[in-house]
C-alpha cells in the first residue's frame, strides 16, 4: 500500500466514498439507458462523480483508478460542453460500465490490503476512440471546443485607473519561477497578473498566452514568468507583493532605469500598446460566466442538513457488545440468588425501571444498526442488464419494500444468495422470447424483488413468472445423485423443490456462464443458515417459481427459552419453539432401530432425547420425569427432550469460543450466552438438531 | 488560532485536508456543499476557506461569489483539479486569494494556507 495517506482511516473513507459513489454511477447509468437518453442532469452527476473518484484517487496514489476516471470524466466533458446530437448510448453504458467494473476490481484490492495494479490501456484506448468518434460523427469540420475553451485573448491587463491621468513613474521587470510540480502554473502567472492589476498602469508579460494556451505551462517551467510593469508603488511594494506568490520557488525584481527597455522588449516580444482592452477582465468574468451557467443562489438549506454522521461498525459492534453485557449484568442483579425469598418492593420498581431503561437503549443500538435493503436490491439491476443483455431475453426487474431494514451484519451474508437467485431465476427459471410469447405471456419476463418484515424476521421473496420447477426432472435427477431420503411418491411439492437446495444438485445439463460456476443453490443455503436464516421455494408449473429467505432482523439478541439437562443449561429461540408439554407413556412408539417417535394430535414426531445427544448424565430419563418441547423449522418439527424449562429470557448470542469450534464441530449449536445466575448457557441450533435426527433416521 | 472552513463534498477530500492540518494551529470546520459553505461562513466566520470547485448544485464557484459578497475580503482558497483551468481563472477574477491542484501535497497546503494566512 503506498501513498502519503496511507493511513487506516484515510483508506476506509476512501473506499467507502469510492464504492459509494461508484454505486450511484451504475444507478445514474441503468436509468439512463434504460430512457436510451443521457439527460443533462445524469449527465453532470455523472462527470461530477467521475471527478470525484479520479481526486481522491490520484491523492492516494492509485493511477490506474484515477486515470480512468479522467478519461469517463473528459468523455463527460465533451458530452456537456458540446452537446453532441448523435451518441450511441448503449456503447456508452457499456464503455462507463466498464470504467466502473475496473474500478471495483481494483478497490477490490485495496479492500484486501493489495496495490491496486490493474491495467487499463485497452479500455483507455476504448474510451479515447469512443470520444473520437463522437467529435467526427457530431463535428466533422470543425473540431469541438477542446477541454479549456478558447477564451478572450487577453495580453496583458490595464488598470482602469489609467483613465485618470497621472504619470507612472517606476518600471520594474520581474521574472518569476514556481516550484516543481505545483501544476498549473499558467493560471499562477494569470494570478499574478491578477493581482498587480491594482498597482499597475502599465503591464506586459511573457509568454504571452497564458490564458488560451495551456503550452505556455511549459514555457514558464522553463524560462520562467516574466512580466514588465510601470507603476506608483515602489520596490519594496513589489517586492512583497510578488514575494507573496504561492508555490513561489524563485524570482528577481530589477528596476529599470529608463524606458528604453521597456521599448526594446515590447517589440522583441512583439507587443502592441493596446488601448482598447480596459475592461479586460470584466469580459473575461463575462465569457467564464456564460461558460458555467451558474445558478441563481438558492436560499439557504437550514442547519439540518449536517445531522448526519457516519460511524465505524466497529465502534457499533462494539457498542453492540457492551449493551448485551448490560442486559446479562441487569438480569444478575434482578435475578440474584441473594434476593430469593426477601420482600424488596423498593428494590422491585427500581429493577423494573432498570429493565425499562436497558430496553430502550437495546432498541436503539438496534435501530442504528439496522440498514435498508435499498443498496443491495438495486445491485441487482446492473446483473439483470448484462445477463438479459447476453442471454438475449428481456426481464424487468421489480422491486418492493426495499426500504426494509436488517441488521447491517446480516445485509453482508444476503448479497452473494440474492445474486445467484436472480442470476439462476434469468438462466433457467425464464424461458426464451420465443417460448414466452408462445406459451401467450409478454415477452419482458419479470423478476420481482420484495422484502417485508414479519416478527423477528425479515422475508425476502425473489419471484420470477417464468416456466417454474419441473418436478420430473428434479426427482430424476435427485434420484441419479442418491439424494432421495424417502420415496418420491412421498414426498410434497415443496419437499421436491427443496431438493434442488442440495449440494451436488443441477438439472441443467448444459452449464452456462453465468449460473454454472461450481457453485449450486446449496451455497445460497448455507449463506443463509449462516445467518439463522432459511430459504423456501415454492413453485407453480408455467406460472413462475417463488424463493423466500427467511432471516431474522438480529442476530445479537435473542428471545430465549432457557431449559435444564442435568447440570448443563441450554436455550432455544422462542420463535422455534411450537409447544411443550409432558407425554403418557403409551404415546411414545419405539421404532425397530431404537428411534423413539411421538404421536401427537395423530401425527408422529421424532423424539430427540438431549442427554443422550450431548452426553449429559441426568436421573430424569423417563419421559414422564421430564418435558418434551416441539420445535419446528421450515415445515418440519421434532420433540426435545428435556429436564427441565426454566423461564424465557432474552439472551445474547455469543459464538463458541475459537478453540472449542476448531476442537471439534459439535452438532445443533449455534452458540452460547451467560445466564443471569452466571451459568453458561449453549444456545441450540434448531436446523441443526432437525438435520442430525434425519440423518439418525436415514442411518 | 486560524479559523479554517474546508468545503468539499467528498468526505475524503475534507478528510485529507484536515490530517493535513491537524495538529497544527489550526481550528477546522466542515461544509459539504456550496450552499452549506454560506451558512457556515456566516455562522462560525473562518479566517480561511478552502472550496473545492465540483460539487452537486451549488458548486465552488457560486459560493465563492455569494461569500464574497458578504465579506469582501473573506480569503478564499480554491481546491482544484488539473483540467480545471477556466474555472480558476474564474475563480480568481471573483476574488479568490490562492489555489492548490488537486492531487496536493502536505508541504503545498500548509504553505499556500500560511502565506493566504499572513496577507
Amino acid at each position: 500500500m503506498s501513498g502519503q495517506f496511507s493511513d487506516e482511516p484515510m483508506i476506509d473513507v476512501y473506499i467507502f466514498e469510492t464504492t459509494q459513489n461508484i454505486e450511484q454511477l451504475e444507478q445514474i447509468i441503468l436509468a439512463s439507458e434504460k430512457e436510451s437518453n443521457f439527460g443533462e442532469a445524469a449527465i453532470n452527476e455523472i462527470f461530477r462523480l467521475m471527478h470525484t473518484i479520479k481526486g481522491s484517487s490520484a491523492m492516494m496514489l492509485f493511477n490506474n483508478i484515477a486515470t480512468v476516471a479522467h478519461a469517463v470524466e473528459d468523455l463527460f466533458f465533451f458530452l456537456r460542453e458540446s452537446k453532441p446530437a448523435q451518441v450511441d448510448c448503449a456503447m456508452l453504458s457499456d464503455l462507463v460500465l466498464s470504467g466502473i467494473d475496473f474500478t471495483k476490481v481494483e478497490l477490490a484490492k485495496v479492500k484486501n490490503g493489495d496495490t491496486p495494479d490493474g491495467e487499463a490501456t485497452q479500455l483507455m484506448q476504448e474510451i479515447r476512440d469512443f470520444l473520437q468518434l463522437l467529435k467526427q460523427t457530431n463535428f466533422p469540420a470543425a473540431p469541438p471546443p477542446d477541454r479549456t475553451p478558447a477564451p478572450v485573448n487577453q495580453q496583458y491587463y490595464i488598470s482602469s485607473d489609467r483613465r485618470t491621468p497621472h504619470l507612472a513613474q517606476n518600471l520594474f521587470k520581474a521574472v518569476i519561477f514556481f516550484e516543481d510540480d505545483c501544476e498549473m502554473e499558467n493560471i499562477r502567472a494569470y494570478s499574478i497578473v491578477h493581482n498587480l492589476k491594482e498597482f499597475t498602469s502599465d503591464l506586459h508579460y511573457v509568454p504571452v498566452d497564458i490564458i488560451d494556451n495551456d503550452a505556455s505551462v511549459a514555457v514558464i517551467r522553463e524560462n520562467g514568468f516574466t512580466i514588465l510593469l510601470k507603476t506608483d508603488s515602489d520596490y519594496a511594494e513589489i517586492h512583497k507583493l510578488l514575494n507573496n506568490t504561492a508555490f513561489l520557488k524563485d524570482f528577481e525584481l530589477i528596476e529599470l532605469a529608463d524606458e528604453q527597455e521597456f521599448v526594446t522588449f515590447q517589440t522583441a516580444n512583439n507587443l502592441n500598446p493596446m488601448e482598447l482592452e480596459l475592461k479586460l477582465h470584466e469580459q473575461l468574468a463575462e465569457k467564464v460566466v456564460l461558460n458555467s451557467v451558474p445558478k441563481a443562489p438558492t436560499e439557504l438549506k437550514s442547519g439540518v442538513a449536517q445531522s448526519i454522521i457516519s460511524v465505524n461498525v466497529d465502534k457499533l459492534d462494539k457498542l453492540m457488545d457492551l449493551v448485551g453485557e448490560l442486559v446479562i449484568a441487569e438480569a444478575m442483579v434482578t435475578q440474584n440468588p441473594d434476593l430469593t425469598g426477601l420482600e424488596l418492593d423498593n428494590f422491585h420498581k427500581a429493577a423494573r425501571q432498570l429493565r425499562k431503561i436497558s430496553g430502550e437503549l437495546q432498541d436503539m443500538v438496534m435501530s442504528i444498526r439496522m440498514v435498508p435493503l435499498a443498496t443491495t436490491f438495486q445491485k441487482m439491476h446492473r446483473i439483470l442488464r448484462d445477463m438479459s443483455k447476453r442471454l438475449g431475453k428481456e426481464v424487468t426487474l421489480e422491486i418492493v419494500g426495499e426500504q426494509t431494514e436488517v441488521d447491517k451484519n446480516i445485509i453482508e451474508h444476503i448479497s452473494d444468495p440474492l445474486m445467484h437467485l436472480v442470476r439462476n431465476s434469468i438462466d433457467h427459471g425464464i424461458e426464451s422470447n420465443q417460448q414466452r410469447l408462445a406459451a401467450g405471456k409478454t415477452a419482458p419476463a419479470t423478476i420481482t424483488l420484495e422484502a417485508t418484515n414479519a416478527g423477528g424476521d425479515v422475508l425476502i421473496l425473489v419471484k420470477d413468472n417464468g416456466k417454474g420447477l419441473d418436478q420430473a426432472k428434479i426427482l430424476q435427477r435427485a434420484e441419479q445423485h442418491g439424494l432421495l431420503n424417502k420415496p418420491a411418491a412421498e414426498m410434497s411439492d415443496r419437499e421436491i423443490y427443496n431438493l434442488i437446495f442440495l449440494p451436488g444438485f443441477s438439472t441443467q445439463e448444459q452449464v452456462t456462464e453465468f449460473s454454472g460456476r461450481g457453485v449450486g443453490m446449496d451455497v445460497v443455503v448455507k449463506n443463509i443458515e449462516a445467518v439463522g436464516g432459511c430459504v423456501l421455494v415454492d413453485s407453480t408449473p408455467g406460472e413462475g417459481t417463488k424463493v423466500t429467505l427467511k432471516i431474522p432482523l438480529t442476530l445479537a439478541i435473542i428471545d430465549g427459552m432457557n431449559i435444564r439437562v442435568g447440570n448443563s443449561r441450554y436455550t432455544l429461540p422462542t420463535t422455534s419453539i411450537k409447544e411443550s408439554f409432558r407425554p403418557k407413556p403409551n404415546d411414545i412408539i419405539t421404532d425397530p432401530n431404537g428411534n423413539e417417535v411421538i404421536m401427537v394430535r395423530g401425527q408422529c414426531f421424532p423424539v430427540l432425547r438431549l442427554h443422550d445427544l450431548y452426553q449429559v448424565a441426568t436421573a430424569m430419563t423417563d419421559f414422564t420425569e421430564g418435558i418434551l418441547i416441539m420445535v419446528e423449522q421450515d415445515t418440519s418439527s421434532i420433540c426435545l427432550y428435556a429436564d427441565e424449562l426454566l423461564g424465557q429470557q432474552q439472551v445474547v448470542v455469543k459464538t463458541l469460543p475459537n478453540y472449542i469450534k476448531s476442537l471439534k464441530k459439535i452438532t445443533g449449536l449455534s452458540g452460547c450466552t451467560l445466564l443471569g445466575d452466571g451459568s453458561i448457557s449453549l444456545i441450540l441450533d434448531v436446523g441443526g438438531l432437525l438435520e442430525h435426527v434425519t440423518h439418525q433416521v436415514r442411518s | 488560532m486560524t479559523k479554517v472552513l474546508v468545503v468539499d463534498d467528498s468526505a475524503f477530500m475534507r478528510m485529507a485536508i484536515k490530517n493535513i492540518l491537524a495538529d497544527k494551529d489550526y481550528e477546522i470546520f466542515e461544509a459539504e456543499d456550496g450552499a452549506l459553505a454560506v451558512e457556515k461562513f456566516i455562522e462560525c466566520a473562518p479566517d480561511i476557506i478552502t472550496m473545492d470547485i465540483t460539487m452537486p448544485q451549488y458548486n465552488g464557484i457560486d459560493a465563492l461569489k455569494q461569500i464574497r459578497t458578504i465579506d469582501g475580503n473573506a480569503k478564499v482558497v480554491m481546491i482544484s483539479a488539473m483540467g480545471q483551468e477556466m474555472m480558476v481563472k474564474q475563480a480568481l477574477v471573483h476574488g479568490a486569494t490562492a489555489f492548490i491542484v488537486k492531487p496536493f501535497k502536505h508541504e503545498q497546503v500548509l504553505q499556500t494556507l500560511a502565506k493566504v494566512a499572513s496577507t
